[in-house]
């Protein structure tokens, strides 16, 4: 619907495959942080992680530092497309096992702990970057990531959709995926047929964290400079895509493939309001009056009352 | 007769090319920071003029929220819809640099303000040499000082490139005099007014026999006028700074700040759309051309980082208690 009234209005310069391409460029980095919000809130408990925008900066930051300090001469290769992929994805788990931890063990209500992760990450992040920007410089292989393409297909959606399908397996049919929606649908049911709950939190809020990183080197790659705040209003989007892609804020209940769908027609809209040059406010507004509509519609077909907590944004 | 036909044909098809072009309408579209804030209003003011005296379709549009990626994604659809012309204030020029690079390849023009070290962009405007402007500020601080005393001058972040370059300037100028003295430079005030106010209060006490203040951030005069006015050394202590009058009109009316500097962002815009218009017209901008805007009568044009130039002008404004009112933004 979105696509055809876009078409029209843009007289067939929106149907432009170029387009199509271009957009597709742009799902990834907020789809991935979508489906790292979207696990966070299946575990129920008011789950929800607030830090993944911090989490997929500081990654990058770190990454970016640690690769261009020691391999700054050769950075065009292999080598450093492949650590600065690696030291990301290891910032990405220690970030989402400190989330982790805090949530499960620790015991904090999820908003609060990844909230105060949230400060905690891009502390560091403007810390260890000094505040501008870090540019990457040309990296041929590296660069390759957030802009070269497969069959014209961009390698970001790629990366994106093997994410999707990945994750959607282990939803239905891992055993993780299984204690998961149980975790999420009644906690103290989960724990009497034997399940660690505490692991299994820990172990989403960890995936969480490296979904995370895994849009952090996206963003890098395709601004081939890592920074502070990018993406600073990625979180409430993310957010917005996960509970329209019908998953239950309050837990136990979602399915990938409503997130990407999710993904993509917020992407539309975007791309669709940025064509016809509307306000920018314009689009803020459209995000949070879908966020209450979705909210108010997962809650009806609960037949329930919905914990407004956790799509509450910072 | 054959030639006479051939020479009769090319002229009716230059005619008719020349024809073309002359009505062609481009269509160039300015990107600022943020959308909403009094500077990019201004401009896009200027924007508007140019729309208008030109005919060409031009238009500003800027992200709601002041994050890179969000400029980002407007240039990425943008590119996607393809106008002549983009012309772009980043928000952080290292996040733009590849989707420049994209936009230059599908044949937009790129053109860039603010952005010095920008690489992948054909012409970047500023307004000014940045350490000109700053010993310019540092001069009418010194003439206000009477030529002596202590000073210190104050930035929004030691990262940002413009403000240590107007401080350096400051600092430069303020050498020739042995009589001024500076004492702790480069304080950072996180472009917040509440922390150039903290600052300058320490400074008060640190050093009570403080004669001047140059500030660079937008909101550093603001803070430091607000603590010279509590302090009550309005005629004592002289504020300078790049500032804008809606910001530090109401200490420049108690004379807690004396005069500030800043370039007309309206006039930016204008300059941005019409360098961009003369690139799609296929002129060459070259060194001390006058592209017919006060400020911008004889730009100098060197050599940038990248692919593009440079283009300044010498287009800061002065502003006192005389004239601030003329200047409503």
């Amino acid at each position: 619907m979105i696509l055809i009234a876009a078409a029209i209005l843009s007289s067939g310069q929106f149907l432009d495959p170029y387009n199509f391409q271009s957009m597709a460029v742009q799902v990834p980095e907020v789809g991935l942080l979508a489906i790292a919000i979207a696990i966070t809130m299946i575990s129920g408990n008011g789950g929800i992680d607030l830090s993944v925008v911090s989490i997929a900066n500081l990654s990058a930051i770190v990454a970016g530092l640690i690769v261009r300090s020691s391999l700054g001469g050769a950075g065009q290769g292999t080598l450093y497309a492949m650590s600065f992929v690696v030291i990301a994805l290891l910032v990405g788990t220690a970030c989402g096992l400190i989330n982790g931890f805090l949530v499960s063990r620790g015991n904090f209500p999820p908003i609060l702990a990844t909230l105060g992760t949230q400060f905690v990450f891009v502390g560091l992040s403007v810390a260890l970057s000094g505040g501008p920007s870090v540019s990457l410089g040309e990296t041929e292989v590296f660069g390759q990531i957030g802009n070269g393409s497969i069959l014209g297909i961009p390698i970001p959606f790629v990366i994106f959709m093997l994410a999707v399908l990945g994750f959607s397996w282990v939803l239905t049919r891992s055993r993780f995926g299984f204690r998961l929606y149980l975790l999420g649908t009644n906690a103290k049911a989960a724990n009497f047929t034997g399940i660690n709950n505490n692991t299994i939190m820990l172990f989403t809020y960890t995936l969480s964290g490296v979904l995370a990183s895994i849009a952090g080197i996206i963003i890098a790659s395709r601004a081939s400079s890592v920074k502070w705040d990018y993406g600073s209003s990625y979180l409430l989007i993310a957010i917005l895509i996960a509970v329209m892609g019908g998953i239950n804020p309050s837990g136990g209940w979602g399915k990938m493939l409503g997130v990407v769908l999710a993904s993509f027609a917020l992407q539309m809209l975007s791309s669709t309001l940025n064509f016809l040059g509307t306000s920018n406010f314009l689009k803020d507004f459209t995000w949070g009056l879908l966020l209450l509509l979705s909210i108010v519609l997962t809650g009806t077909r609960l037949g329930g009352f919905v914990k407004p907590k956790p799509a509450r944004e910072s | 007769m054959k030639k006479v036909l051939l020479i009769g044909a090319g002229l009716i098809v230059a005619a008719g090319v020349t024809g073309v072009l002359a009505q062609k309408k481009w269509t160039i579209t300015t990107v600022v920071k943020i959308t909403g804030i009094n500077w990019f209003n201004r401009m896009e003011e200027g924007v508007k003029e140019y729309a208008k005296t030109s005919g060409n379709n031009a238009v500003q549009t800027g992200p709601a929220q002041a994050d890179p990626a969000q400029q980002l994604q407007l240039i990425t659809d943008l590119v996607a819809k393809k106008p002549d012309a983009i012309a772009v204030v980043p928000m952080d020029p290292a996040t733009l640099e590849p989707i420049f690079k994209t936009a230059m390849a599908r044949g937009i023009k790129i053109i860039t303000h603010e952005a010095d070290n920008q690489k992948n962009t054909l012409y970047d405007i500023e307004a000014f040499d940045n350490v000109a402007f700053g010993a310019n500020l540092n001069k009418r601080l010194e003439k206000c000082m009477g030529g002596e005393g202590k000073w210190t001058v104050f930035v929004g972040s030691l990262g940002s490139k413009t403000h240590n370059q107007w401080a350096d300037g400051g600092i430069g100028n303020a050498k020739k005099n042995a009589k001024m003295i500076l004492v702790d430079a480069k304080q950072e005030t996180a472009d917040d007014a509440d922390k150039a106010y903290e600052k300058a209060k320490e400074i008060l006490t640190k050093h009570p026999d403080i004669k001047g203040f140059q500030g660079s951030a937008s909101t550093d005069v603001a803070g430091i006028g607000r603590a010279i006015e509590e302090a009550g050394l309005n005629d004592k202590v002289c504020v300078f700074g790049t500032s804008l009058p809606s910001i530090a009109g109401k200490y420049i009316e108690t004379g807690a700040v004396d005069g500030i500097g800043f370039w007309d962002p309206k006039d930016a815009g204008i300059v941005m759309n019409k360098v961009a218009q003369m690139v799609l017209e296929k002129k060459a901008i070259t060194n001390g051309m006058n592209l017919g805007i006060k400020g911008y009568e004889k730009v100098s044009v060197t050599k940038g980082p990248g692919v593009g130039k440079i283009i300044r002008g010498s287009a800061f404004v002065d502003v006192d208690k005389s004239n601030y009112k003329n200047f409503p933004f």
